[in-house]
């Protein structure tokens, strides 16, 4: 019988939404051209080439290794593309990802990618085009929300603070505004303008959201309620500490 | 029952969140609201950033060089997008600008650490048996207290012994000082008082049983050298300037040969047999001297802080004033000066010591745990609830539960706690305070942190820095590790602990979990009773039963620092 990944515990939506990020198998929800991605990142022209920091592998005469063999290089890195980066900020109000579950979906669903995570942001280094393919599936997706998530290079402080009225998360640069009923982004990841309002589409409802959610919180889904998530933690530390007390079992 | 009580931080939240502070325009509004209106007032809103922009200004002009300009931060974009908020210092109602915080502005937290590093603990006995069974001269509480006397005269810089020496000038040196304690409450009597740390005064009377059984016959010299010596050199030169002055006082007092070979014997004692350093001198890669902050066991810090013996039935309390000395010290100080560098570590700390969201937190365990465990928070021995992993975790999921709910009722509350680390640490120091405060035990105690690591991690999705990862998802393997450094008792743990060298906001929260397991048991010391009875002392210059209050005073620009240079500089 083949083998079926179980991801997450818990008997409740912010554990389901937790096992579909993990998974992957998360719902598309909006679509952004790969100029306009490229605009927001910041790392280049739109429809200029990637800059690379090394000749395509094929050409670069490789050594023989078996590693390398059975390893298949990804598009960016078997072009020679720079290593670049996207970084998520994602609002505590019930914004759809957290950092831990947007390093757990970029791990286990994209290859070459290096996530780092923080408290109040998440990071992904890959080799650019690498990066775009991610960044681009988890903006589309029901991963993000353009008004509780955003893309922040640098100063990425507002993820723990009340949501301003009209409920686009604080963001000391103003990169990102809501006009109409969508949201639109006219600053680069660190703040630079650009040259075109780019339409990240419309923000989640505080239904959706409080729906489509990783977050535990008490207003919505408390942790408290989520007894197997709990009793799976009590489990790893249990096992850690006697681990590091008597090794042999 | 406990979930229904007043909330301590509700308060200082209202004050902070809707009371207007210079002209941030925080007026109204409730402090569980989860909206805000964000006016992007920039730094002109705040008292202080103002006095700042202002003395940028003038140094500009003055050296023709800019220097301080907050439209430098971001293109042009100023703090105070969001409003400016001043804090309180836990367990006060004094409220400060969180710039006060950092310890450059903050003359009493500089003190706090100058006090530390610039004292050394020298036992007489050695001493006394070299002159009485060597050299045959009788010692004699007359001969102690002129002994005392003559130190205290050299000990600042006074020449003895030698002609046509220089001096330093009393007026600079003024906090400096050697007292003397003993566990023989007959020689005790005999000491003159102006020199006298007295045990049976300074402790609660079951405190002072406890510290004169340990210390015993044995008589020690509590000394402090010159702050402004000690900020010149560093604090390996405390043991080496208190040696230098002992050994001529003794010349002096005992009227010995200053050449004789007994002579080496009393600096060999003073500089090495029979000395207490502060803190342990550091390995290569991390190179220091003794008496820096980053050699300094939690447990030694425990006993710095004096809480203990003017609050003894609150071991709450003496947990949350070894808190703000810990944070202070270690990730101000040492993680954030001494190890890296800049301004961001007073940030994480200060989340521990301020607007009593911690206090809140572990007050709540305290309810919890002597509901519960019929009284096991209160000072005592035979209340403990025995430490095993099921007391483990029920009492820290309970703190951590708690804590990250308060967070999610009061909005204001996260917002304070805006990074992920400052909610780690204030998380964990409450459950592992806890843990330590109902089991006596400290490495319970930090068992209780790890666990409420993980817990906070999967709540949120987040937890700290980076490095919170590392260090703390492999924390709990280490608590009881067979191996014998990594799972050294708590107490003799300290910043340089392998893996507690990198991470801001954690190392107080250790030093409070150390102390609330003997705070807890009614202990009168953690690790060191010559340590605890050395601060025992009115005449230092840092108040170190309060510490946070003395922060708030150095905030506030109220209190008074030694080593001040104005005796030598042209007067402004």
């Amino acid at each position: 019988m083949a083998y079926e990944p179980q991801y997450y515990p818990g008997a409740t939506s912010v554990a389901e939404n937790r096992r579909k990020h993990m998974s992957g198998k998360v719902e598309k929800i909006r679509d952004i051209s790969d100029d306009d991605l490229t605009l927001i990142l910041g790392h280049r022209a739109p429809g200029s080439d990637y800059p690379s920091t090394h000749p395509p592998l094929a050409e670069m005469g490789e050594p023989e290794c078996s590693v390398r063999e059975m390893v298949e290089p990804t598009p960016g890195a078997k072009a020679g593309d720079r290593v670049r980066y996207v970084q998520f900020v994602d609002s505590m109000y019930n914004a759809p990802s957290t950092p831990y579950f947007r390093s757990y979906a970029a791990a286990i669903n994209f290859r070459g990618v290096d996530p780092g995570t923080l408290s109040g942001r998440q990071v992904v280094e890959a080799r650019e085009r690498d990066m775009e393919e991610l960044a681009k599936f988890q903006m589309e997706t029901e991963m993000t929300c353009p008004a509780l998530a955003s893309l922040r290079g640098a100063t990425v402080h507002g993820h723990s603070l009340r949501l301003p009225e009209d409920g686009v998360m604080f963001d000391m640069l103003d990169r990102c505004r809501k006009e109409g009923d969508v949201i639109i982004m006219h600053k680069d990841q660190v703040g630079r303008p650009i040259d075109k309002k780019v339409n990240l589409g419309k923000p989640m409802s505080a239904e959706e959201a409080a729906k489509r959610t990783t977050i535990y919180r008490v207003d919505n889904v408390a942790f408290r309620d989520d007894a197997e998530v709990i009793e799976w933690v009590h489990r790893v530390f249990d096992k850690r500490t006697i681990y590091g007390f008597k090794p042999e079992n | 029952m406990a979930n229904d009580k007043q909330k301590m931080f509700a308060k200082h939240m209202e004050l902070k969140y809707t009371k207007e502070h210079g002209t941030n325009k925080m007026e109204g509004g409730d402090i569980t609201d989860k909206t805000v209106t964000y006016y992007r007032l920039g730094v002109d809103q705040n008292p202080r950033k103002l006095e700042m922009k202002k003395a940028g200004k003038e140094l500009a002009d003055k050296r023709g060089l800019v220097g301080y300009n907050p439209m430098m931060h971001c293109g042009g974009i100023p703090l105070g997008q969001r409003a400016l908020t001043p804090s309180f210092l836990s367990g006060t109602d004094d409220m400060v600008e969180i710039d006060d915080l950092h310890y450059v502005n903050n003359a009493a937290m500089q003190q706090m650490w100058d006090d530390i590093r610039r004292t050394v603990i020298v036992g007489m006995d050695m001493a006394h048996e070299t002159l009485e069974k060597r050299l045959g001269i009788e010692v004699t509480p007359e001969t102690i207290n002129h002994y005392l006397e003559t130190l205290n005269h050299a000990l600042p810089g006074g020449a003895v012994v030698q002609e046509h020496m220089v001096e330093t000038h009393p007026a600079l040196v003024d906090d400096c000082y050697c007292k003397i304690f003993t566990g023989d409450d007959e020689l005790a009597d005999e000491i003159d008082k102006q020199f006298l740390i007295d045990i049976n005064k300074e402790f609660p009377a079951e405190q002072a049983e406890q510290l004169k059984a340990a210390i015993g016959k044995t008589s020690w010299q509590a000394a402090h050298i010159p702050t402004i010596v000690s900020r010149t050199t560093d604090g390996g030169q405390t043991s080496r300037w208190m040696a230098m002055q002992v050994g001529m006082s003794f010349i002096s007092a005992y009227s010995m040969c200053a050449g004789e070979a007994a002579v080496a014997d009393l600096s060999y004692a003073a500089k090495h047999a029979g000395v207490i350093q502060m803190g342990e001198m550091l390995p290569a890669r991390r190179a220091r001297a003794p008496n820096e902050p980053g050699g300094i066991p939690f447990g030694h810090l425990a006993d710095i802080v004096q809480t203990s013996r003017v609050d003894a039935d609150d071991p709450a309390h003496v947990a949350l004033e070894v808190v703000g000395a810990g944070c202070m010290l270690y990730d101000q100080i040492w993680l954030g000066s001494y190890m890296s560098g800049g301004v961001g570590f007073t940030q994480y700390a200060t989340a521990a010591y301020c607007n009593n969201i911690l206090d809140d937190n572990l007050y709540y365990n305290v309810d919890y745990i002597n509901d519960k465990y019929d009284g096991a928070a209160n000072k005592g021995t035979d209340n403990k609830v025995k430490a095993t992993l099921d007391v483990v975790k029920d009492i820290a999921t309970e703190s951590t539960i708690y804590g990250l709910e308060n967070y999610e009722k009061y909005p204001t509350t996260l917002e304070d706690h805006f990074g992920g680390s400052q909610r780690a640490t204030s998380l964990s120091a409450a459950a592992g305070s806890a843990v330590s405060l109902a089991t006596g035990n400290g490495n319970a105690g930090l068992s209780g942190w790890y666990l409420c690591m993980y817990l906070h991690k999967e709540a949120l999705g987040r937890l700290g820095f980076f490095g919170y990862d590392l260090q703390d998802q492999c924390g709990a393997t280490n608590v009881l590790s067979y191996q014998s450094d990594e799972g050294l008792a708590l107490e003799l743990r300290g910043p340089n602990y392998p893996n507690y060298a990198m991470n801001v906001g954690h190392q107080g929260g250790y030093a409070a979990i150390t102390s609330a397991a003997h705070a807890g048991r009614g202990d009168a010391y953690a690790v060191n009773p010559l340590i605890k009875v050395c601060f025992a002392d009115k005449l230092l210059p840092f108040d170190f039963t309060k510490p946070r209050k003395e922060f708030a005073r150095g905030a506030l620009r109220e209190f008074e620092p030694a080593g001040e240079r104005s005796l030598i500089i042209p007067a402004k």
